[in-house]
């Protein structure tokens, strides 16, 4: 990864900070305060579908030309996405607790989450049993491919139809994604990218490990 | 203009400009205190700070990785 | 096209000549019934319609993961290689779907009639339902079918059957449940054309996924 995407992302975190505390938030009933919520557990979504569907673009190009590398890649994005969403489903809770009064409540989108959760832990299940190498490789790549398509209409398609507890649907108080107040809008896309890149950055880190690993073992058989 | 329809346009006005104005100047409630206090900066700093310390941490963690990666012989040899 | 037709009349005389395989599914389903029944026997009037509906899609669910993880994991390692030089690997998986989706079918209805039997009928739309069963059965048969290849080439298959196929099915699951609430409460048609459609939808996807997907799991 390119230095300067790794001080961008830093200063894009630090100005959410900043900015995320300080600005003006439109004042809301019920979220209140919290409403600034939204620039730390929004965008740790958004960082997950993006890890995930990088994982799939490197199981796809695996597929096509095998190599260890593209496998190596594909394991590292999903393993970062899975801790992004982790977080965000933890944070989630929290702000249910205090919004919605507890923190499972049974909304589509919660749900949907936490089995695109699901999904990357049955990933690595999978790779866990298979013991040839290029076997596993190649079965968790499909297994991803596979997984990633179930997962768009889970995502993307169900909480739309249904009535959600989250903004943007079924009239409940709050804001909607797509009317942000303008102010709101000039500290969330910088967050959302921060974030993001924040995961590419662990993500490339770990592959390296990996793939130092990788060498290493390649001597040693030598 | 008479009298009835002066009374009639200030009722309309009172029902459409003034009554939502009044309504949404009712207060939420925000930490308007802990703002005016200034003691939001010093949430920000803590915050700045641990991110800052993180970040670091993440620097020195990429160098060691490199400094690894030049120690194995490339694949070519 | 030739190949498909073949492939598909040997799964079905294979299946057809090992009558203990269907049997012992037909058993399975009968006796995932009968616990139902036994468990709520005393109080009959405590299954409201949304407790039918969850016991009947979870014994349809885990009588259909059984089924069709069989598909691949009951093969002889000796057998793959015989079909591998005679076939292509798109013959095989579409033949396997198709196979599939009969006897998920068969065994969806069997299981409503079991359940009615049992328990009690609260479905009242009950044309809609039927394409519901179907729909659901075409979206669990070209889900499980690659599954189950990618499971049988793996250690511990059953297990890892069960934990690969549950959150990809579970977006077919969700749909279907609510629209088997609409049958039994009779709604409109009309309310329910959106979920089907996107049902559809779904199951389109997924064969698709299954037939791209199917040659790389094969070649190994």
């Amino acid at each position: 990864m390119k230095t300067w995407l790794k001080v961008l992302a830093t200063l894009l975190l630090l100005y959410t900070i900043v900015a995320g505390f300080l600005f003006d938030v439109p004042r809301l009933n019920i979220v209140n305060e919290t409403i600034r919520a939204l620039y730390f557990h929004v965008p740790m979504w958004f960082g997950m579908v993006v890890l995930f569907l990088v994982s799939t673009v490197y199981s796809i190009q695996y597929l096509r030309s095998p190599s260890i590398e593209k496998d190596v890649y594909a394991v590292e994005f999903a393993n970062t996405g899975l801790l992004l969403g982790l977080l965000g489903i933890v944070t989630g809770m929290i702000w249910a607790n205090y919004t919605w009064g507890s923190p499972w409540h049974g909304d589509p989108k919660q749900n949907g989450a936490a089995i695109s959760l699901l999904v990357y832990l049955a990933y690595f299940v999978l790779r866990g049993s298979v013991e040839n190498e290029d076997q596993r490789a190649r079965l968790s790549a499909v297994y991803n491919i596979f997984a990633f398509a179930a997962m768009i209409p889970l995502i993307f398609v169900i909480p739309r139809m249904t009535s959600s507890m989250h903004p943007g649907s079924g009239g409940n108080p709050g804001f909607n994604m797509y009317d942000l107040d303008s102010k709101m809008r000039m500290v969330f896309y910088p967050a959302v990218a921060g974030w993001i890149l924040l995961g590419v950055w662990i993500a490339s880190l770990r592959i390296r490990v990996r793939l130092i690993d990788e060498k290493i073992q390649n001597l040693e058989n030598e | 203009m008479n009298k009835k329809t002066t009374l009639i346009t200030l009722m309309l006005l009172l029902l459409f400009v003034i009554a939502p104005v009044w309504l949404m100047a009712q207060p939420i409630e925000m930490a308007d205190t802990l703002r005016s206090e200034g003691k939001i900066y010093v949430v920000v700093a803590i915050l700045v700070v641990i991110f800052a310390g993180l970040i670091g941490y993440l620097l020195l963690l990429d160098r060691k990785i490199t400094r690894i990666e030049k120690k194995l012989p490339s694949k070519k040899d | 096209m030739q190949n498909l037709n073949h492939l598909l009349f040997k799964e079905l005389t294979l299946e057809l000549r090992r009558k203990s395989v269907i049997s012992g599914l037909l058993l399975y389903l009968f006796s995932t019934a009968f616990i139902c029944y036994l468990t709520f026997s005393l109080r009959q009037n405590q299954i409201t319609p949304l407790v039918w509906s969850a016991l009947f899609w979870i014994t349809i669910l885990f009588t259909v993961i059984n089924t069709v993880a069989k598909s691949f994991i009951g093969e002889k390692k000796g057998r793959d290689i015989y079909y591998y030089s005679i076939t292509s690997p798109e013959a095989i998986i579409i033949s396997k779907v198709i196979y599939n989706f009969l006897l998920t079918l068969i065994l969806s209805f069997t299981g409503f009639i079991l359940f009615a039997l049992l328990l009690k009928n609260p479905i009242i739309d009950l044309g809609l339902f039927s394409l519901v069963l179907a729909l659901g059965a075409m979206g669990f048969s070209s889900s499980l079918t690659l599954l189950s290849g990618i499971a049988a080439k793996a250690n511990n298959s059953h297990i890892l059957m069960a934990v690969l196929s549950f959150p990809i099915v579970i977006s077919v699951l969700l749909i279907v449940v609510k629209v088997t609430k609409n049958c039994i409460d009779g709604l409109d048609r009309s309310v329910s054309t959106n979920d089907l459609v996107t049902l559809l939808a779904i199951n389109c996807l997924v064969t698709a996924a299954s037939y791209l997907l199917f040659p790389y799991i094969w070649r190994s």
